[in-house]
């Protein structure tokens, strides 16, 4: 009885952990003053959940976009949460003072326009989208 | 007229609707050269029962006396310093009664990740969802299980006056942990479902509060979805007041001797499906009657709930609730005791089925049943049914449907 619900929980965990890693519909970007040029997706998760405001010695912000491919692809990869839950996730955060709500933008060019002039903040677009005025992450 | 009153109501949810989507619109207000995010939340219900009424609400012949709102402003000052406050006003039969109360407020500093600190007041990590009870909107039912979260009882645990240490520390593969430490003042409102209980039998509190402090650690395992903790809380509370239980007015105080709580929780996400599931034991040792006597209550409650999103707009959910409530005294050297939670006097078990409808990502409508057996009505500490709107006595079994719909931006 105990070797197959060992088995089992060892299956889920790997599933778990092999179905977490794949970040190709997305890329990340970050302001200039982030001091990191590469964020395993564990810190990402972690930032954009606000249970980590620091990358390397430096404060990060969080940028979202409010639909899309390369957010559909960040929630689902990255987060494992659905919109619906991400949504009811940061409201928890701001009814009870224990966070804020991010800033959610229309579209990857407004990502880049708004993540290349804030200080720290660190947001995902589309693979495609242009991005020379900001700095792309590598996700490990 | 029952028909009409709920119409009223819903018409009124969906005017509040239409003011919510315009809210949405609202940018955050600079001052100076701080960005201040405001927002705000309301809900209104409707409960009925069968038999015995509920919450301190008429639900046998269907109330709508079951509203709240609150509203809240947050800043943040800088990359580590972040303040902000929110007010709370509820009214759900004999609680709340509109008596608005400064729900949180406090200044955040986080020095780093796994350090940060909290201070004012601030509302207490105990379980999955303490801190949230109030906040309809974020979860699947209208009433979340009131065996671990007693709607009349939130004043007991929602928060304290005082100071939070907290953190995330990353365990790599093992996933992270997070923790809170916090200790401060618990003050209850006069409108709460103890106080009003204590009313019933001539005790007339003029304060009720004191010395609360406590833990959390939660594990975000390494596997997807899936958050296990516990949390444990001591309090010292002391209540003082007027008596006339034995004629004219006298000077009345209760404290504690030993006020314990534990609860352990899971909660498991996949899609579009979550379950969880928590445990509390409640210890509650008091002296009574000016240290003439003792009270004894060990109340235990668990539930199971289940939740899964159909579509973007519709949710069922189901939980099973299960409370009991077991006391022994000693007054004015007289010993009694209940210890029998086989009778529905000292349990509350509660199957319940909830449709969580969202007409917008801001404005949503519930409807729910509950099926009850026991009302711990012998108890010595209240879950939701009480005297004072049961004059005739109870029935052993309610079964209540209720409807709920709440806005927030």
């Amino acid at each position: 009885m105990r070797t197959p619900t060992i088995a089992l929980f060892t299956a889920c965990l790997g599933l778990s952990l092999a179905a977490a890693v794949h970040a190709e519909d997305f890329k990340v970007i970050a302001n200039e003053s982030v001091e990191t040029s590469a964020v395993s997706l564990d810190d990402l998760k972690s930032v954009f959940l606000e249970t980590k405001a620091q990358l390397g010695s430096g404060h990060v912000v969080p940028v979202l976009e409010k639909a899309g491919p390369a957010h559909a692809a960040f929630l689902k990869d990255c987060l494992a949460k659905s919109d619906t839950a991400l949504s009811t996730y940061y409201r928890s955060l701001v009814f009870t003072g224990k966070g804020t709500l991010p800033k959610a933008l229309a579209s990857d060019s407004d990502v880049v326009d708004f993540v290349s002039k804030t200080k720290g903040a660190i947001g995902y677009v589309s693979p495609s989208a242009a991005s020379s005025s900001v700095k792309t992450l590598e996700v490990k | 007229m029952k028909c009409l009153r709920f119409a009223i109501f819903s018409l009124g949810g969906i005017a509040i609707g239409v003011l919510s989507a315009q809210a949405q619109q609202i940018p955050d207000l600079t001052v100076g050269n701080y960005k201040v995010q405001f927002h705000a939340f309301a809900s209104q219900g409707y409960a009925y029962t069968n038999d015995n009424n509920w919450l301190t609400m008429n639900t046998s012949d269907g109330s709508a006396a079951m509203t709240d709102f609150g509203v809240n402003a947050t800043v943040q000052l800088n990359d580590k310093l972040r303040i902000g406050a929110q007010f709370y006003d509820r009214n759900i039969g004999h609680l709340g009664q509109w008596s608005p109360e400064f729900d949180w407020g406090f200044a955040d500093y986080r020095v780093k990740d796994w350090l940060g600190f909290r201070g004012g007041k601030v509302k207490t990590v105990l379980g999955l969802y303490n801190d949230t009870q109030d906040l309809d909107f974020l979860h699947t039912f209208a009433f979340l299980p009131q065996s671990v979260y007693p709607t009349d009882l939130r004043d007991s645990t929602i928060a304290h006056t005082g100071g939070d240490v907290y953190g995330t520390i990353s365990a790599k593969k093992a996933g992270s942990f997070a923790y809170t430490l916090y200790a401060g003042h618990r003050e209850d409102s006069p409108y709460g479902g103890y106080p009003y209980y204590l009313k019933d039998v001539g005790i007339d509190f003029s304060s009720y509060g004191g010395l609360q402090y406590g833990t959390d650690l939660r594990w975000n395992t390494p596997v997807a979805g899936l958050t296990v903790g516990a949390s444990g809380m001591k309090e010292n509370i002391t209540g003082t007041g007027t008596s006339t239980i034995f004629g004219p007015p006298t000077p009345y105080a209760e404290h504690s001797k030993n006020d314990t709580t534990d609860q352990f929780y899971g909660e498991y996400v996949h899609g579009n499906l979550r379950l969880d599931t928590e445990y509390r034991r409640y210890l509650r040792d008091q002296d009574i009657f000016n240290n003439a006597g003792d009270i004894y209550t060990d109340t235990r409650g668990w539930y199971g709930a289940a939740a899964y999103r159909i579509s973007k707009r519709f949710e069922l959910g189901g939980y099973y609730s299960r409370f009991t409530s077991a006391y022994t005294t000693n007054i004015f050297g007289s010993t009694g005791a209940s210890l029998d939670t086989s009778i529905p006097g000292n349990h509350i078990f509660d199957k319940v089925l909830c449709v969580r409808f969202d007409a917008t990502s801001f404005w949503n409508v519930k409807l729910e049943g509950h099926f009850m057996n026991g009302n711990d009505s012998t108890g010595e500490y209240p879950d939701g049914f009480y005297n004072g709107v049961n004059p005739n006595g109870f029935k052993p079994n309610t079964i209540a449907f209720v409807a709920r719909t709440g806005v927030n931006f």
